[in-house]
């Protein structure tokens, strides 16, 4: 899609509240005019046992979609700024808990059995964290948590409603520059990586019903499974949602969201990408990095670019699929080396373990190059 | 009430070969699939097995990639610094002389085959050649990626620089026109901790704590270990540049560590975090921070969204595994300028050492 076409196709892009997923399909297909949006989406705190990598059952309290059945980290909110959102959110468990999105909405304590009916406008463009702050950060690690992202009013080629110039020219730039040939960032290329970690243990403690001092929860904790999006290892690099995929020249913005108790040290492989923002805030200075620092409750966007990866010797005037002609066509372990596959991991090796050991089953994943800038796809595997 | 379970492990028939190759990936060697002529031809082999010595005569081991082309230098910990110039095509010959290995080159980012990942290509057995351009002048490294948690920390891991054009006593920087930094003193701190635990109850356990390959049924529970402890770093040795200090207070005044320069000098100082906390710098001389991971802030077209920042004497910065820094220093004036580094835990944040050098300026 080149720009032109993109512009009139953002034209009718529609205010959509979603609960669960990606940037919807709705934008696309409903026509729009009003600018306040009303919708209610429905949220329990509930329980459920959770298989890990590695087969373990594990006790989590959850922010359900009652429509979709428990599911581990809770539903990602996705509306535009501005837009109304009426969230019911109810307490199935036994003891209080909460929902929050700091300086957005707090529920407060709900007590077992209460709901409460919670009213909010969106907040400015960008990538947020909701949690049960309560006993924190103990319930919080115990699954209750979630992501929400908020595009701008107007659907447009930067994610941000008032970003910084850095910020502004780097968007400008994409598809519209020497540097960046190619399509400028629409809506629909985001990923959410929100990473959490499990320490069953404490689970356990909260299945049987004692109570979990914060402090010795800190203290104690020894993270058993790191995840992303809820997956670990193989399941969290075979997962499409997971999973940034398209062709050189196709950027895609990643939104970090660390809900762990741990900071965590993420490397790219293939592209370095820039820091666009960090806590809603975007960068007076757009730093260009392959890893960098999330600390708890951290968000952090990453703009990657899907630029040609540079270290390729070569005439970079001829397409990849002639240049490394020989790698595309090769097959090995039975998976075809084309698609170009770059992973993503903590570089704080420990979050690549599962159960002590078991590497690279942990908080690892990858995204992945499927064609040239010309817009021809690579040639898929024998 | 019975609690509900979330059952999300099955795999379709179609997905088990990539998911096996996930943690069994496949071994290969050779030349490189897609062959470009090399202007920089290198060899390392892995692993070789030292015993490192610490300051109070007793030594640690530590797995060290070997420079076969260099007799005196080539079996250190950290592994020998790979030196190339922007612009080459790098060839390195690695050989796998011990099980299979991998070498990624981390912040160069070549094709799959050629960037080290297991379950991205494959392992090495018997050689293979790995083939990169040097496209960007930074400060780099690269490290076995096999069960990383364990062999990156045993010290199979070293610096990787690519000067600019012009050569050495040059960095790319914000610097109009050319954005070209000459400098007078190069200073290198690459700084890592180690969990002794680790190094002596796995030193002939390559891979320790692995899941068992089973192609046929890859996610099976019972394949994976239920006893590893590497989710579990308790360091007790802290090094700079593999030199261990001797206990927070006292510098460490090795040459190959304390940096010396006189007044009027340019310093370029690089800073490799190649540990597991989180490590909390403090410089007592102001620094201009030019990059990160190889990217100069401010110079064009992918600098062109940064600029370089002052770091004042004093004020603390953060760096968490992986990360670079590249400083410039001009001294003014004569002094003994502290360099602390204050390693804190990942997650209490706990103190759990400093380890301390010196810029020495006459």
């Amino acid at each position: 899609m080149n720009r032109r076409d993109f512009l009139k196709y953002a034209a009718v892009g529609a205010a959509a509240i979603t609960i669960d997923g990606c940037i919807p399909q709705s934008m696309r297909q409903q026509p729009t005019h009003h600018s306040h949006r009303l919708s209610t989406l429905t949220l329990n705190i509930s329980e459920a046992l959770v298989e890990m990598v590695d087969g373990t059952a594990v006790y989590m309290w959850l922010f359900e979609n009652p429509a979709k059945g428990p599911r581990f980290p809770g539903p990602t909110i996705s509306a535009q700024e501005r837009d109304t959102v009426t969230l019911s959110v109810t307490n199935t468990l036994d003891e209080d808990h909460s929902f929050i999105i700091p300086g957005v909405v707090d529920s407060g304590p709900l007590t077992p059995g209460e709901s409460k009916m919670l009213t909010f406008t969106a907040p400015a463009a960008g990538t947020y964290l909701y949690f049960d702050s309560l006993n924190a950060p103990v319930n919080r690690n115990l699954g209750l948590h979630g992501a929400m992202v908020i595009l701008p009013h107007d659907l447009s080629t930067n994610p941000y409603t008032d970003p910084t110039p850095a910020v502004r020219d780097l968007f400008n730039d994409l598809g519209n520059s020497a540097h960046f040939p190619g399509e400028p960032w629409i809506p629909e290329r985001s990923t959410v990586w929100l990473f959490s970690s499990v320490d069953p243990k404490f689970n356990q403690m909260a299945m049987v019903g004692n109570a979990i001092d914060p402090e010795k929860f800190i203290n104690g904790y020894l993270p058993r499974y790191f995840t992303i999006n809820g997956e670990s290892g193989a399941f969290a690099s075979h997962n499409h949602k997971t999973v940034p995929s398209g062709r050189i020249g196709q950027p895609h913005l990643i939104r970090i969201v660390n809900a762990d108790v741990n900071v965590h040290s993420p490397h790219i492989h293939g592209n370095h990408v820039y820091v666009t923002a960090i806590n809603g805030q975007s960068r007076e200075d757009a730093h260009m990095v392959d890893t960098y620092s999330v600390f708890p409750m951290d968000r952090v966007d990453w703009l990657l670019p899907f630029m040609r990866p540079p270290d390729i010797p070569g005439d970079p005037n001829v397409p990849l699929r002639e240049l490394i002609r020989n790698e595309m066509g090769m097959v090995l372990g039975g998976v075809p080396q084309a698609p170009l596959a770059y992973p993503m991991h903590g570089h704080d090796e420990l979050s690549q373990t599962a159960a002590g050991g078991n590497y690279p089953q942990g908080m690892v994943t990858h995204w992945e190059i499927t064609g040239d800038l010309d817009g021809v796809d690579f040639p898929s595997g024998h | 009430m019975t609690i509900r379970e979330v059952r999300r492990r099955q795999i379709e028939e179609d997905e088990k070969a990539a998911f096996h190759k996930h943690v069994c990936p496949p071994t290969h060697g050779g030349p490189p699939p897609d062959p470009v002529a090399p202007t920089v031809t290198l060899a390392r082999n892995l692993l070789v097995t030292i015993k490192h010595p610490l300051p109070d005569g007793s030594t640690v081991p530590m797995w060290v990639i070997e420079d076969p082309d260099d007799p005196v230098g080539g079996q250190v910990f950290p592994s020998p610094t790979i030196r190339v110039r922007e612009g080459d095509v790098v060839h390195v010959r690695v050989g796998s002389r011990v099980n299979t290995h991998t070498i990624h080159w981390h912040g160069i980012e070549p094709t799959p085959m050629n960037d080290g990942v297991g379950k991205h290509s494959f392992e090495v057995t018997g050689n293979f050649t790995y083939q990169w351009l040097a496209a960007q002048s930074g400060t780099y490294f690269y490290h076995c990626h096999k069960n990383t948690t364990l062999h990156f920390e045993m010290g199979l891991y070293g610096l990787l620089l690519i000067d600019p054009p012009q050569g050495k006593g040059f960095v790319a920087g914000f610097n109009p026109p050319d954005h070209i930094i000459p400098y007078d003193v190069e200073g290198i701190l690459v700084v890592d901790e180690i969990d002794s635990r680790w190094h002596f109850e796995l030193e002939n356990n390559h891979d320790a704590f692995m899941q068992k390959c089973d192609p046929e049924d890859p996610v099976n529970p019972a394949h994976f270990t239920q006893n590893g402890f590497l989710n579990d770093f308790r360091p007790d040795i802290f090094v700079i540049n593999g030199v261990a200090r001797v206990d927070d207070d006292t510098p460490i005044m090795d040459p190959g560590v304390a940096i010396n320069a006189k007044v009027g000098q340019t310093i370029l100082l690089r800073l490799l975090h190649s540990g597991y906390t989180i490590q909390r710098y403090t410089i007592g001389i102001d620094a201009e921070a030019i990059a990160f991971d190889g990217r100069p802030f401010g110079v064009p077209p992918f600098g062109k969204y940064s600029r370089p920042f002052i770091i004042a004497a004093g004020e603390p910065f953060i760096l968490t595994v992986a990360r670079r820094i590249e400083l410039i220093i001009r001294p003014t004036k004569p002094g003994v300028f502290p360099v602390v580094v204050e390693f804190q835990h990942d997650i209490t944040r706990r103190r759990l050492a400093f380890a301390r050098t010196v810029i020495n300026v006459i």
